[in-house]
């Protein structure tokens, strides 16, 4: 073993320690890591950490912290070593959760249900009756097979006896079990043959399974189909969206928000493009309270008016059921022992750590006595307390803590300090392992034939060495875990790699009206960019840092288009070449000025929104584009890295949309996308010519070829310079060429008519006068700078462009947009 | 009594609803002291689909959902119910110290007292506190009965709180009320239940009717042109020599009689609002409520 790799790590008795046995030796179970490792060159492990970062930035794999400022993803933190668990160890863990999740869900059953348990008096009411996750609408006969939590989640420590506990459970909504399969999917890359040699259980068939058991206790469909199932998010706001989008594309769920579904005759349905379809299951991905604003919580823009009365009878699935949340206090932890043995027959295989409710005035004399050793919570989520460690405290502390207990002794959990165990990480810096202290959560997931645990799971990394809380919110990390196993292990898998890889977008009918409208959004700033680009590229070219002007008379032109552009301000009269050339520094990557930078943020929201519908390298590309882009924001960067800004940026669109033209399914979302495209591009290049044949005449139109990308044809049929006639032949009436305007129109028309036949007639903008003018063309006469006729044509061609669009959001969009729903009472 | 209760709710939009979820709590209860007569619900346009169903306290609610556009909502609730007088009894009952009932609330040992346990903590408009609780315990003084320390609780909030239709909303927090001691009869409903909640005893919100135009010779009652609102108070197990579920209104100070019809109970306003709606379009709206409730002849009760 490499002394220099574990030079630094401290091996102190206080905690447990993962990797040491004693001083010097490491536990059999992480000596194949560890000699793996220091057998690597350090080139070696700084290549693979390196991959590990690019791979975790590249897949936008992202936390979103609330309470950033900026309100930016932080992009996810992820250890190169896996936390590694020996297998007769695992296999304990794992039947202590699948008894736990059984008793949960039992209590669930019961308090929603018959309330045995507060008859008898084994949960005290308050526990009930005060926690505002008590959800009295949601309480009803019999949930499907009795199972109400479906998705459960337990946060596990272990103590320096090496004993492990029960911090929390999960049991509303869990999340990191995407975040658990990111990890993996990227570590087992970075030791591939180490994974197989030590027999690491995969993940796959545990989310095959979760997905099955869910379509097994959804209502059944009429006819012969299989139940619907749909991931429901609360968006792209949400602190795990990244986790949401992942999840639903590796289980092929759709993605959906509250305001996809809606509630007719007691049923779930999704709107969609051609109408209503019924929604047969939902995994949810949204809190309790939100999920109904009619009969929940009434101030909630995200939930499904009516959902819980479609529950109610037994038209939908909801998983986990509406009411979980119940599950989710400290004070329920110390009725859990006699929970079990009334409910199970059984004793806890693994404890809670140890906690005292303070609502019982024999264990608040008690808390009060010890308050030194004792971290003080909320009793109930609703009440968001910070924990409170006693050790911090001084004597005034602990009479002001004791007080506040005894004002409101209901509201109030004591709980012993777990000190957590530590686990080596590699220190970037250095090439060493550092101690770190760590959590594990673990998932387990409600089958028919009962809980069956995911074999690994999270392990949540401190930021410090001695950490007492593990936050993902708080800059904390996390690692692969790996479950050893001794019999050969199933190599399932539920992705599709040589399927998905450049799909923009599923194939299926079942295209929700946001998605669609996200796609036709998509489309239209993928195309503004490009052509913000290539505007810049142009006057850059022209005007940047002492370039030789070949031709000052387009100068005025091309300003104007600027100023069209928001570039340079309406206002401003000529701004001269230093001024101008801050401001196209500025328009390029400042996302604070309007360009490209800014444009490529609202391409970058959109997006976001698509981040299920839109394959990797689409987002690799872009991720890799805004970066590229804004790098050099506020730094005084070379003209020519500028314009290789600029190169890169043109490129990058040329690959996106090659993406949507070689690799998208030709269904409808495509077809949004591309009219997107057409609508902008033909917009923008009536409005380019507009402003062209009203400039001087006798400029040389080079230039004007670069900005339509269209200077190669020009050149391979005519070999001469540039003249009105050809050009604007070439831009306007040529339908071969992709940049014409016939082109737009041909396609958008083409569109039109496939949508009507599927979706009936909408709006009546058909591009037939626009496809009558270009019949009527008078080439001689109106191809000629300062036309009239042909500024008219355009700004006509121009306005149908717009009007189309209008009417596509009309029909398909606009009962998604901002809609308006809303909540009274009276 | 017999009553006859016409209570309607008329939504105006400026742009189109284009889909409106409705829960109704408009349908009285069925009581030992209640006994509900003719009743119906019309909803204009027509709902295409109106169910109905008990809630989760036993009353008894309609979801209608209106899938046409429209303009404007109207929602009209017709009821016929007969009241017996219950003040008399209740001011009978042997008189229990309010501690016990306190006590028994309180004890984790024993099985929670049926109901009531439901009605002791915080709800979403009814929080507990300790400047509810100083309110509460100048009528809670040692062992006086709980039926008369409520009423004297009643009492001082009908003296210190000023009906103002204006001053509150249906979202004004306790707190403000407190503050600013004015209020509607929601309010002081919901504050007489924040001050019994927060000294750990049991209450729980009341949505009725009172009479608009008493009978020749009795005062006319305060918020008899809207729907009311008024608390229910535990006082220990009949059976064990308590008066069980006492209601008063802190707005009229009284104990409820034979003028108050019962539509439906809950732990707060939020629990049984008449009408709460989900809409998806509308823009601005106006709302207009009425409310009429006019006895019948006593001889037609006579006579059935």
């Amino acid at each position: 073993m490499s002394r220099e790799l574990l030079s630094e790590y401290p091996q102190t008795g206080n905690r447990y320690d993962e990797l040491f046995e004693s001083p010097q030796t490491p536990r059999e179970h992480w000596k194949p890591l560890i000699e793996h490792l220091a057998a690597w060159p350090a080139e070696r492990m700084r290549e693979r950490l390196n991959a590990v970062h690019s791979q975790v930035r590249e897949n936008g794999v992202t936390y979103n912290v609330y309470a950033d400022p900026q309100g930016a993803d932080r992009p996810w933190e992820l250890d190169l070593l896996p936390m590694v668990l020996a297998q007769d160890e695992w296999s304990r863990i794992e039947a202590a959760v699948v008894q736990r999740a059984t008793l949960l869900n039992k209590i669930l059953v019961d308090v929603y249900g018959e309330q045995r348990l507060l008859r008898e008096g084994l949960l005290p009411p308050a526990l009930v009756y005060g926690h505002a996750g008590f959800l009295r609408p949601c309480r009803r006969d019999r949930p499907a097979d009795d199972v109400m939590l479906h998705f459960y989640a337990a946060d596990l420590a272990r103590s320096p006896d090496g004993q492990w506990w029960v911090i929390d459970d999960r049991t509303q909504a869990p999340s990191g079990a995407g975040y658990a399969l990111e990890n993996r999917i990227i570590i087992s890359r970075a030791f591939p043959q180490l994974f197989r040699d030590l027999k690491v259980q995969h993940l796959a068939r545990f989310f095959a399974t979760l997905r099955d058991s869910l379509a097994q206790w959804a209502p059944k469909p009429e006819g012969s189909g299989s139940p619907f199932t749909v991931l429901l998010t609360p968006g792209p706001h949400n602190e795990t969206y990244f986790e949401h989008t992942y999840l639903a594309r590796y289980l092929g769920l759709p993605l959906v928000e509250g305001s996809d579904l809606t509630v007719r005759d007691g049923c779930v349905w999704l709107k969609t493009l051609s109408g209503l379809q019924r929604v047969h299951a939902i995994l949810r991905r949204l809190d309790d309270d939100y999920c109904d604003p009619l009969e929940l919580r009434s101030d909630s823009a995200l939930g499904i008016p009516g959902l819980v009365e479609a529950v109610r009878r037994g038209n939908v699935l909801v998983a986990n059921a509406l009411g979980s949340n119940l599950l989710e206090s400290s004070t329920l932890l110390g009725y859990l022992p006699a929970v079990a043995q009334s409910l199970l027959g059984e004793s806890l295989k693994m404890p809670s750590v140890a906690t005292w409710w303070c609502g019982e005035q024999a264990a608040l004399n008690e808390v009060i006595a010890n308050i030194g050793r004792l971290v003080i919570r909320g009793a109930f989520p609703q009440l968001r307390v910070e924990p409170m460690f006693g050790e911090d405290l001084d004597e005034r502390g602990k009479k002001r803590v004791a007080a506040m207990l005894r004002a409101r002794p209901n509201d109030y959990v004591a709980q012993e300090l777990v000190h957590l165990s530590q686990a080596p990480v590699w220190d970037r810096a250095h090439p060493r392992l550092m101690p770190r202290s760590i959590g594990l959560r673990v998932f387990a997931c409600a089958t028919p034939n009962g809980y069956m645990v995911m074999p690994g799971g999270l392990t949540r990394v401190a930021s410090a060495a001695d950490a007492r809380v593990i936050s993902m919110q708080r800059g904390g990390s996390s690692k692969d875990t790996w479950a050893l196993a001794s019999e050969p292990v199933s190599t399932f898998t539920l992705l599709r790699r040589s399927v998905g890889a450049h799909e923009l977008v599923r194939a299926g009918t079942n295209l929700s009206s946001r998605v669609v409208e996200n796609l036709f959004w998509f489309g239209r700033y993928c195309e503004r960019c490009d052509a913000t680009a290539r505007l810049l590229r142009v006057a850059l070219g022209r005007f940047g840092d002492n370039v030789p002007d070949d031709d000052e008379r387009a100068r005025p032109v091309i300003l104007s288009l600027l100023r069209q552009a928001g570039i340079v301000p309406a206002t401003a009269g000529d701004l001269g070449d230093r001024d101008l050339s801050a401001t196209l520094r500025a328009a390029i990557n400042d996302d604070a000025s309007p360009g490209l930078a800014s444009g490529l943020r609202q391409l970058m929201r959109v997006a976001a929104n698509l981040r299920e519908r839109l394959s990797l390298d689409n987002w690799r590309t872009l991720n890799r584009l805004t970066q590229g882009i804004t790098q050099r924001r506020g730094r005084k960067a070379a003209f020519s890295d500028l314009l290789g800004d600029l190169d890169l940026a043109i490129a990058s669109f040329t690959t996106l949309s090659g993406y949507a033209l070689d690799g998208m399914t030709r269904d409808p979302g495509w077809r949004f996308l591309s009219i997107g495209r057409r609508i902008e591009r033909l917009q923008w290049v009536c409005a380019t010519l507009k402003q062209t044949v009203a400039g001087p005449p006798e400029m040389d139109l080079t230039w004007l070829l670069r900005l339509a990308d269209s200077i190669i044809t020009y050149r391979a049929r005519y070999m001469a310079r540039p003249e009105w006639l050809p050009v604007l032949d070439l831009l306007i009436r040529d339908d071969a060429n992709p940049r014409s305007v016939a082109f737009q129109v041909h396609g958008l028309r083409d569109y039109a008519q496939r949508l009507i036949d599927l979706f009936g007639d909408f709006g009546d903008e058909r591009f037939h006068g626009a496809l009558r003018d270009l019949l009527q063309i008078d080439a001689v006469a109106e191809f000629q700078p300062g036309s009239e006729r042909l500024i008219a044509r355009l700004d006509a061609w121009q306005g149908a462009a717009y009007r189309h669009g209008e009417q596509l959001g009309l029909r398909f969009f606009s009962h998604v947009g901002e809609a308006s729903s809303q909540t009274f009472a009276t | 009594m017999r009553l006859s209760i016409l209570h309607e709710t008329h939504y105006r939009y400026s742009s189109p609803v284009v889909l409106s979820h409705q829960l109704l709590h408009l349908t009285p209860r069925a009581l030992p002291w209640q006994q509900c007569g003719a009743h119906r619900i019309t909803v204009e346009p027509a709902a295409s689909e109106l169910v109905e169903r008990d809630d989760y306290y036993g009353n008894r609610t309609a979801h209608a959902l209106v899938a046409v556009p429209h303009e404007a909502l109207l929602v009209r609730a017709e009821s016929e119910v007969i009241v017996k007088p219950r003040a008399q009894a209740v001011l009978a009952a042997p008189r229990m110290p309010w501690e016990t009932v306190r006590a028994r609330l309180g004890r984790l040992d024993a099985p929670p007292v049926p109901e009531a346990g439901e009605f002791l903590y915080e709800s979403r408009n009814v929080e507990r506190s300790r400047e509810l609780a100083d309110y509460a315990v100048r009528s809670f003084t040692a062992r006086r009965g709980i039926v008369e320390a409520a009423s004297d609780l009643a009492r001082r909030i009908h003296k210190d709180f000023k009906f103002d239709r204006t001053a509150t909303s249906v979202s004004t927090p306790l707190k403000q009320v407190l503050k600013d001691r004015r209020g509607v009869c929601q309010d002081f409903a919901h504050l007489m239940i924040g001050c019994l909640r927060s000294i750990g005893l049991a209450a729980r919100y009341v949505s009725g009717y009172i009479l608009t135009s008493p009978p020749p010779g009795r005062p006319r009652l305060i918020g008899a042109d809207a729907s009311h609102a008024w608390a229910s108070i535990w006082c220990g197990e009949p059976a064990k020599g308590g008066a069980g579920w006492v209601d008063i209104d802190p707005t009229n100070n009284c104990i409820v009689d034979d003028f108050h019809a019962t539509l439906a109970w809950g732990r707060d306003f939020s629990d049984v609002t008449p009408m709460r709606g989900v809409i998806l379009g509308g823009g601005a709206q106006t709302l207009a409520v009425r409310v009429t409730v006019s006895p019948q002849l006593e001889a037609a009760l006579e006579s059935k």
